[in-house]
């Protein structure tokens, strides 16, 4: 049986899916990422999104990451309900005191908006957002 | 096939009326993103006015009460401007509610600003208290509200040729 903790594991450790949209944490060789992929733009997807990004959270915090890469290249769209939830996950770490950890965005050139909406949560706190 | 010099220029307009069940936004997103990208092309602003036609749109849909929604869009080359309107059915007390929080958003003349003060603001549990702002910043757009009769008009306009957003970082508060 595979344990999906384990670096390599092929299922998600923690995963969600919606209709239109799906995220899900992947532990791999060099770290943990975290997948969202579809459209989140549902009316309030952060009841689906928080509990997600708790769970995801509590893990990163147990295994002492000092980063997590995020990846939006097969993010089509999030509406601002959703973008939330990466506020209150940036919140989360700062809350964390001295077991707080960095995202590591990963952005798709062709998803203009993309840019922009990084840009921003780069702006609300530098020291937990990185743009790759 | 040749576009004739002297239409190049002209306003393109496109308008919709809609009732369009939530589900219908991404395609109405999607559409908005198309029609800028053939009605101003070079001038990479299909994504911020799609993403602005999204948030107005979801903002208007639950308070239309299954009335029709009108959207209209503007392109004007020659004046540099693009406008976004969109309008639905609205009590005196929502447009009032509205416009208390379009006015607080505008009172910030830094676009960034009043962004990352919705961010620390907006409740992170339900819906609501970011879309304007993320408007005004992102999509790079004024904003403002009318009532005509029974329906509220939101309007959202800027340049066409809008400059690359940029920021020095750092900024919050």
């Amino acid at each position: 049986m595979v344990d999906p903790s384990k670096p390599g594991a092929r299922t998600p450790a923690i995963q969600v899916s919606e209709e239109k949209y799906s995220a899900a944490m992947h532990v791999e060789p060099m770290g943990t990422r975290v997948q969202f992929r579809g459209t989140i733009s549902t009316v309030n997807p952060a009841s689906v999104l928080n509990p997600f990004v708790d769970q995801v959270h509590d893990h990163l915090l147990k295994a002492g990451a000092k980063d997590v890469r995020v990846d939006f290249t097969e993010l089509e769209f999030c509406n601002s309900s959703g973008f939330k939830s990466f506020i209150y996950w940036i919140q989360k770490i700062q809350s964390a005191g001295d077991k707080q950890y960095r995202l590591r965005f990963i952005s798709s050139p062709a998803r203009k908006w993309q840019r922009t909406s990084l840009l921003a949560l780069s702006c609300y706190s530098p020291s937990a957002v990185e743009i790759g | 096939m040749t576009t004739e010099p002297s239409q190049a220029n002209r306003p393109i307009y496109l308008m919709l009326r809609m009732k369009p069940p939530w589900v219908f936004v991404d395609e109405i997103r999607r559409f908005v993103e198309s029609f800028c990208a053939c009605a101003c092309p070079g001038e990479s602003r299909e994504a911020q006015v799609a993403l602005a036609v999204h948030e107005l749109m979801q903002n208007a849909i639950p308070h239309a009460g299954g009335e029709s929604v009108d959207l209209t869009l503007q392109v004007d080359p020659a004046a540099d401007r693009i406008e976004i309107a969109i309008s639905n059915p609205g009590t005196e007390e929502q447009f009032a509610e509205f416009k208390g929080r379009l006015d607080r958003i505008n009172q910030e003349p830094d676009p960034l600003r009043s962004y990352l003060r919705a961010m620390a603001e907006a409740p992170m549990n339900q819906r609501g208290g970011l879309g304007l702002a993320r408007v005004r910043f992102e999509a790079q757009l004024e904003l403002s509200i009318t009532r005509e009769g029974n329906r509220i008009t939101v309007l959202a306009w800027g340049r066409l040729r809008a400059p690359q957003l940029k920021v020095t970082g750092g900024i919050h508060g």
